[in-house]
């Protein structure tokens, strides 16, 4: 950011830098760029349309002006097949970076492609701005060519919607976009502007924002919020009374970036550590004390140890539906349960907590690790570390290894041996989500690019186009299904187009596999359109024509091993359809609606309670 | 039970628009609204009633908070 924060040293009378452009007279499109390259944008994902070319050719223009001592543009523009795609870009960008991602569409349908993207980043806190293009403001609400009532739309989904109806207030609202989208719990804002708005001429500030006073003043009260040495003497005198205490981290872990200070607190107390879909990565998968994801899909381990515990520690997670999927049953023996979220509306929405504090994530942990350590608290927990091993050796993932089919899980495995934990990995939505969610090891967080909350397909391929702009040296994996890739399936041709070396996994099982469990269990086995097996689609060849010179099917289990190496070792896109056991499910389940105690673990996970017998009924849990 | 909010509102585009979706989305009946100018005419007043229990009322009165245009939100009565 050329913006220069004044320092003490700073000259006494110029408390403020100026912008080196203030006071310049430009167009209200220049002041969109000028905003995002002040912001430190390095991507921007769009689809152009009339009512946003200005932006497009401002954007032109400035990488044309200020190319990079490589030649390369500071702000390239990736275009991809559908708005959807550019808004998963933006967001696969921002989950892999922790910065924001930026996406710029046009009007009417161009917006309204975007407000999947838009909402689904809303339900899992990741900051995106998205630029809309709107029609003039003298032809807003006259139904003109591609309008639509973007910031009604975008209302119900996004963190917040700006409709720009003065040109002097585009560059405040843009930057304040940026402020709102990575503040407090985290969130996409969209910032709709009229064509008139971005041709009209006006002067650069350089640093204004629009004041906001209510969100600021609830902001700074969050995030200047401290635990008092009362609060954290109760929290410990809570830990030590428990012998079973357990930690469930959520996505706030990874979002916040809190992960190396969770790791710290564990070393300093001793904590076992479940997390949920989202807080995949927050903790190292290979630590001892990790019990991986917990919930509907988790570990049968972590779900038992959810059951046992006295003392849980929610950090930045919600209790959602996939989680506490009883919320009365969730947790049954926790005597104490202890949340910390960045978002007071998150506290007792769910699950009554004991102690809470709604603060930043990262100040909170140091400050219970340095109390904790300063008064001597060390738990006395073997019993309890010797239990949780039990459980891990006990009722370790497994399935059928002497299938003659080709498992899903082995599919994992072989990748995961390859990774090592450090890898990026994107999914697309539904059981081999869960398969990923459940066989794969994450050492570091912004690893797991996954949609938890709105459960999206189609936003593997995406993805994992933008965490690779976001990270252009490391090894990006889309592990998809055949059903999922096809909802976004025109991004194989943004793959090859910008060269990414990305590597896409489809795991084929001939249909919605995650619909077919559910009705296998619910629905008397009546696979009401989810049997794709009519369908006459090639997906190799589907590669191969948006330009994979690595594309292959893998059918038979014995060339598992050695066609994954090569798959992984090529040196480029490469594309890997597997025929799986289409007949694979999802174990462990807990049903919807029900307790972890009535977990089906399958035929190879072992349960420790007798599981009953006789049909599931349908019910309106979800 | 019935609820009286009394919210102040920064007049934006949209504002009013985002407080009633909110108020729909989580599947609540507003009951009566009223939207009334204040000395700031940057600044709206909205009175309006809601119905169901504490734990209802608290939900909502912080989601209401975390909109952006919220300057601030009171629990003015219940009936």
């Amino acid at each position: 950011m050329p913006l220069l924060k004044p320092t003490p040293a700073a000259d006494a009378e110029q408390a403020i830098a100026r912008h080196p452009l203030a006071g310049t007279a430009m167009s209200g499109a220049d002041v969109v760029v000028q905003v995002l390259a002040d912001e430190g944008v390095e991507v921007l994902f769009g689809y152009s349309g009339g009512a946003i070319l200005p932006v497009y050719d401002a954007v032109f223009r400035h990488n044309a002006e200020h190319l990079k001592a490589d030649g390369s543009e500071p702000m390239p523009l990736v275009v991809p097949a559908n708005e959807q795609g550019a808004g998963f870009m933006a967001s696969g960008y921002a989950r892999a970076s922790g910065k924001v991602g930026v996406a710029i569409v046009t009007s009417g349908p161009g917006a309204t492609n975007m407000v999947t993207p838009v909402r689904d980043s809303a339900a899992d806190s990741i900051p995106l701005v998205v630029i809309c293009g709107q029609v003039s403001t003298q032809a807003i609400g006259s139904d003109a060519f591609q309008e639509a009532p973007v910031s009604n739309i975008m209302s119900s989904c996004a963190k917040h919607v700006f409709l720009v109806t003065a040109a002097d207030k585009l560059e405040a609202t843009l930057r304040t976009a940026f402020t709102i989208a990575r503040s407090g719990r985290p969130g996409p804002v969209v910032v709709d502007i009229p064509k008139d708005v971005q041709n009209a001429t006006v002067v650069f500030d350089g640093q204004e924002e629009l004041p906001l006073p209510g969100y600021r003043a609830r902001l700074r009260s969050i995030e200047q919020a401290t635990l008092s040495d009362a609060e954290c003497a109760a929290f410990f005198q809570a830990l030590a009374d428990a012998k079973r205490p357990l930690i469930y981290a959520g996505g706030g872990v990874v979002g916040s970036g809190s992960a190396s200070l969770l790791r710290e607190f564990v070393a300093a107390f001793g904590l076992p550590v479940t997390t949920t879909l989202m807080g995949i990565g927050g903790f190292d998968t290979t630590h001892p004390l990790s019990l991986h994801m917990l919930g509907m899909h988790g570990t049968a381990y972590a779900n038992y140890a959810v059951e046992d515990c006295d003392f849980l520690f929610a950090l930045g997670a919600r209790f959602d539906d996939r989680v506490a999927c009883s919320p009365p049953q969730f947790a049954p023996r926790a005597k104490y349960i202890a949340h910390i979220d960045i978002d007071p509306a998150e506290i007792n929405k769910v699950k009554q907590a004991d102690w809470q504090h709604v603060g930043p994530l990262d100040r909170a942990l140091q400050r219970l690790i340095q109390y904790g350590k300063a008064h001597g608290h060390q738990p006395v927990l073997a019993d309890w570390h010797a239990h949780v091993a039990a459980l891990k050796r006990n009722h370790s993932m497994n399935y059928d290894r002497d299938s003659a089919l080709i498992q899903p899980y082995a599919v994992l495995e072989e990748i995961n041996r390859h990774t090592q934990g450090r890898a990026i990995f994107s999914t697309g939505v539904g059981q081999h989500q869960m398969w990923a969610a459940q066989y794969l090891d994450f050492v570091e967080p912004r690893h797991w690019l996954t949609s938890g909350s709105m459960g999206t397909m189609g936003f593997g391929l995406p993805a994992a186009v933008g965490a690779q702009f976001a990270r252009r040296d490391a090894l990006v994996i889309d592990i998809d299904g055949d059903a999922s890739i096809r909802m976004n399936l025109g991004e194989l041709e943004t793959v090859t187009t910008y060269g990414l070396p990305v590597k896409i996994v489809v795991m084929n099982n001939v249909g919605d596999g995650m619909v077919r469990q559910w009705q296998k269990l619910f629905f008397k086995g009546r696979f009401a359109s989810s049997d794709k097996s009519l369908h006459r689609k090639d997906f190799v060849r589907a590669a191969e024509a948006d330009g994979f010179a690595w594309a292959r099917r893998l059918e038979n289990r014995e060339e598992l091993a050695s066609t994954i190496a090569e798959f992984l070792a090529f040196d480029g896109p490469s594309f890997l359809e597997v025929m799986i056991d289409p007949d694979a499910g999802v174990y462990p389940m807990v049903g919807p609606g029900a307790s972890y105690s009535q977990m089906i673990t399958g035929e190879f996970i072992p349960s420790r309670a007798v599981a009953k017998t006789g049909e599931a009924v349908a019910s309106d849990a979800f | 039970m019935q609820h009286t909010l009394s919210i102040l509102l920064q007049n934006e585009a949209g504002a009013l628009v985002r407080v009633a979706g909110l108020f729909a989305a989580r599947g609540h009946n507003i009951d009566t609204l009223t939207v009334a100018p204040t000395a700031d005419p940057a600044v709206s007043h909205l009175l309006l009633t809601v119905r169901g229990d504490n734990a209802v009322l608290a939900q909502i009165l912080q989601q209401t908070r975390k909109l952006v245009d919220v300057l601030q939100v009171q629990h003015a009565t219940h009936a």
